[in-house]
C-alpha cells in the first residue's frame, strides 16, 4: 500500500510542478462556471435576436454531458501526459523493477487519477448542471465517462512518442466525444453508425433514461479499454 | 541464488534466446560479457522479472521470476543501462523518493558522497553530465540495501576515476555478501570485477568459468624481445615456458644485446575472439 500511495504522489508532485498540468486541472472548474452561467446568458442574446422562445435550452442536456465528460477527460489526458514523460525518462520501466511494480504503476496511473476525476466531475454536476439530475443518474453518467476517459489515457500514451505527439493524439482522441451530440441531432437509423462510440451510448442513456442503454455504453467502453489496454502493456514492458 | 534452465525467449517469432542454463551462487560476482546485441541486457530484464514471457525455468531467490510478488524488489537492486531519473528533480529528491518504496533504507548522503556528488546533490538531474547521471544511477540501486544486485554496464560514460570509485563499491558490496550480476563489454572490468563470466554472442552462451581459468585454457604466455643486428632492429616471440631452448635469446641475454623484452599474457579480449570467432566492442 505504501508504495503505491508514493507512487500517487510522485504523480501529483508531477502535476504540481508544471504549469500546463496545472492549468488542465483547473479547466474543468472554469468550463463548467462557463456552462451553468454564461450559456443561460448567451441563450438570452440569442432567443432575443432571432425572436424565438429557445435556441439553446433545447440541447443543456448535452452542456451537462460535455460537462460529466470534460473532467475525466481532462484528467486522464495529465495522466498520459505525466505518464509519457516517465517513459522518456526511463522511469516507467524501472517502477516496474520496485516495490511498486508494473500492476502499481498502472494502478496510481490510471485507474487512481480516473477515481478521483469520478468525484470531481460528480462534484461539478451537483453545483454546475443547467437541467435537473438525480444523483443516480449522475453517478452512472460520471462513472461511465470516467471509465471511457481510462480508454483516453492508455489511447494517448500507447499510440504517441512524446508529451508533443502526446498532445496530437489527444486533441485526435477528443473526437471520442462527438458521440455525445448524436442523439439530439440524428433520430433515423444513421445514428448508429456512431455505436461503437461509447460517449453515443453514454447520450443515449441520458436522453431516453433507459437503463437497457446501459449495457452498450459499458461494453463499449470495456472493450476500448480492453483492447488498447494490450497496446500499453506492451509499451509498458520494453 | 539464481538458477536458469532451458530459458527461451524472443521478441520477435524469430527464435534469439534458446536453451540456456546457467547458475549463479551465492555472494559471486557474475558477468555477463559479450558484443553490443547480444542479448545481455535483454538477459537482465528476464532476470529481474521485466520480461515474462519466457519459457522454461528462471529462479531468482527462490522464486519463479514470472510468477514474483511485489516483495520480491525488497531484497533486489538494479542498475538500468540507462539512466531512470525524474529530470526535473534534484538528485536528492529522485533518491528521497525512489528511497521511500521501499521497507530498508540507508544513508542518502553517505551513498552520494561515495560516488562524489555530495555537493551536486541538489542540482535538477536536467543539469547534470552523462557520467553523473550514471553515478546516481548507480546507488539508486544500492538505496534499500538489495542481496542481489543486477548492474547493466555500471562504468560505461565514466572517467577511469569515477569507475574506480565505482568499481570499489562494487567490491565492497560483494564483502558485505551480496550476489552480484554484472553486465559490460569491457573485459578488463571483467577480469577485475567477475568470480565467472558468461560470454554471450547472438542470445547464446558460449563458455562460463573464472576469468583466470579461461584465460589459462588457451595460448600460454608470450616473450616478445627486440635486439639489433647489423644496424637493425630485429624481433622474435616465443611461449614463455620455451625460453631454456632459445639459444639466440640466451646469447643476446650473454651479450647484453637485447633492446627490450616483455612477456604478454592473454587478455579476456583474445579468449573472447578465439572462442566466439567476435570482437567485444
Ligand atoms: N524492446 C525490444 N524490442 C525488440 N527487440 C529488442 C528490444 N530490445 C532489444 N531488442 C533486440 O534484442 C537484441 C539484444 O539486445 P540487448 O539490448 O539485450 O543487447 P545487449 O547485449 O545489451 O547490447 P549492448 O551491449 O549494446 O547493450 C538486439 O538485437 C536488439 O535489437
Ligand atoms: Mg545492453
Amino acid at each position: 500500500m505504501k508504495p503505491l500511495l508514493r507512487s500517487f504522489g510522485i504523480f501529483m508532485y508531477q502535476i504540481s510542478r508544471d504549469n500546463m498540468l496545472w492549468a488542465v486541472c483547473i479547466a474543468p472548474l472554469l468550463a463548467a462556471a462557463f456552462f451553468r452561467w454564461g450559456i443561460p446568458h448567451i441563450e438570452i442574446l440569442l432567443c432575443e435576436h432571432f425572436q424565438q422562445q429557445a435556441v439553446l435550452s433545447e440541447y443543456y442536456l448535452l452542456f451537462d454531458l460535455f460537462l460529466s465528460l470534460i473532467t475525466p477527460y481532462l484528467f486522464c489526458f495529465a495522466a498520459a501526459m505525466v505518464m509519457l514523460t516517465e517513459y522518456d525518462e526511463n522511469v516507467t520501466g524501472y517502477m516496474a523493477v520496485t516495490p511498486i511494480g508494473k500492476r502499481g504503476y498502472v494502478l496510481s496511473r490510471l485507474l487512481l487519477p480516473a477515481v478521483i476525476s469520478f468525484f470531481a466531475s460528480m462534484l461539478l454536476m451537483h453545483f454546475f448542471t443547467l437541467t435537473v439530475w438525480t444523483l443516480w443518474m449522475t453517478t452512472i453518467t460520471c462513472l461511465l465517462t470516467s471509465l471511457l476517459n481510462v480508454a483516453i489515457a492508455l489511447l494517448v500514451f500507447s499510440f504517441s512518442h512524446n508529451r508533443v505527439e502526446g498532445m496530437a493524439v489527444a486533441k485526435l482522441a477528443g473526437l471520442v466525444m462527438l458521440g455525445l451530440p448524436v442523439p439530439f441531432f440524428l433520430s433515423s437509423g444513421v445514428q448508429y453508425l456512431f455505436s461503437p462510440l461509447p460517449s453515443f451510448w453514454i447520450a443515449k442513456f441520458c436522453v431516453k433514461r433507459d437503463a437497457i442503454l446501459l449495457l452498450p455504453a459499458i461494453l463499449s467502453s470495456l472493450l476500448w479499454v480492453w483492447l488498447l489496454y494490450r497496446k500499453f502493456e506492451q509499451k509498458l514492458v520494453r | 541464488m539464481i538458477s536458469v534452465k532451458n530459458l527461451q525467449f524472443s521478441y520477435t517469432r524469430q527464435p534469439f534466446i534458446e536453451n540456456m542454463s546457467f547458475e549463479v551462487k551465492d555472494g559471486e560476482i557474475f558477468g555477463f560479457l559479450g558484443p553490443s546485441g547480444a542479448g545481455k541486457s535483454t538477459l537482465q530484464k528476464i532476470l529481474t522479472g521485466l520480461l515474462r514471457n519466457y519459457t522454461g525455468s528462471v529462479i531468482v531467490s527462490d522464486t519463479e521470476v514470472k510468477r514474483h510478488d511485489n516483495s520480491f524488489y525488497e531484497n533486489i537492486g538494479v542498475d538500468f543501462e540507462f539512466p531512470s531519473l525524474y529530470e526535473k528533480l534534484t538528485a536528492r529528491e529522485n533518491l528521497r523518493f525512489f528511497s521511500s518504496l521501499y521497507r530498508k533504507q540507508t544513508d542518502i548522503d553517505y551513498l552520494l558522497e561515495r560516488v562524489g556528488l555530495l555537493h551536486e546533490a541538489n542540482k535538477r538531474v536536467a543539469e547534470y553530465s552523462k557520467g553523473m547521471k550514471s553515478r546516481i544511477n548507480f546507488i539508486k540501486a544500492l538505496l534499500h540495501d538489495p542481496i542481489l544486485l543486477f548492474l547493466d554496464e555500471p562504468t560505461s560514460g565514466l572517467d577511469p576515476s569515477n569507475a574506480g570509485r565505482i568499481k570499489e563499491m562494487i567490491l565492497q558490496e560483494k564483502a558485505k555478501g551480496k550476489t552480484i550480476i554484472l553486465t559490460t563489454h569491457n573485459m578488463y572490468d571483467a577480469t577485475e570485477l567477475c568470480d565467472r563470466v558468461a560470454f554471450i554472442v547472438d542470445g547464446e552462451l558460449r563458455a562460463l568459468d573464472i576469468p583466470r581459468k579461461l584465460i589459462m585454457s588457451r595460448g600460454a604466455s608470450k616473450v616478445r624481445y627486440t635486439y639489433s643486428q647489423n644496424g637493425r632492429e630485429e624481433g622474435a616471440e616465443i611461449p614463455l615456458n620455451q625460453t631454456g631452448e632459445d639459444s639466440l635469446l640466451q646469447s643476446l641475454l650473454r651479450e647484453n644485446r637485447l633492446l627490450s623484452i616483455h612477456s604478454s599474457e592473454p587478455t579476456l579480449n583474445d579468449i573472447f575472439v578465439e572462442i566466439t570467432g567476435r570482437r567485444l566492442q
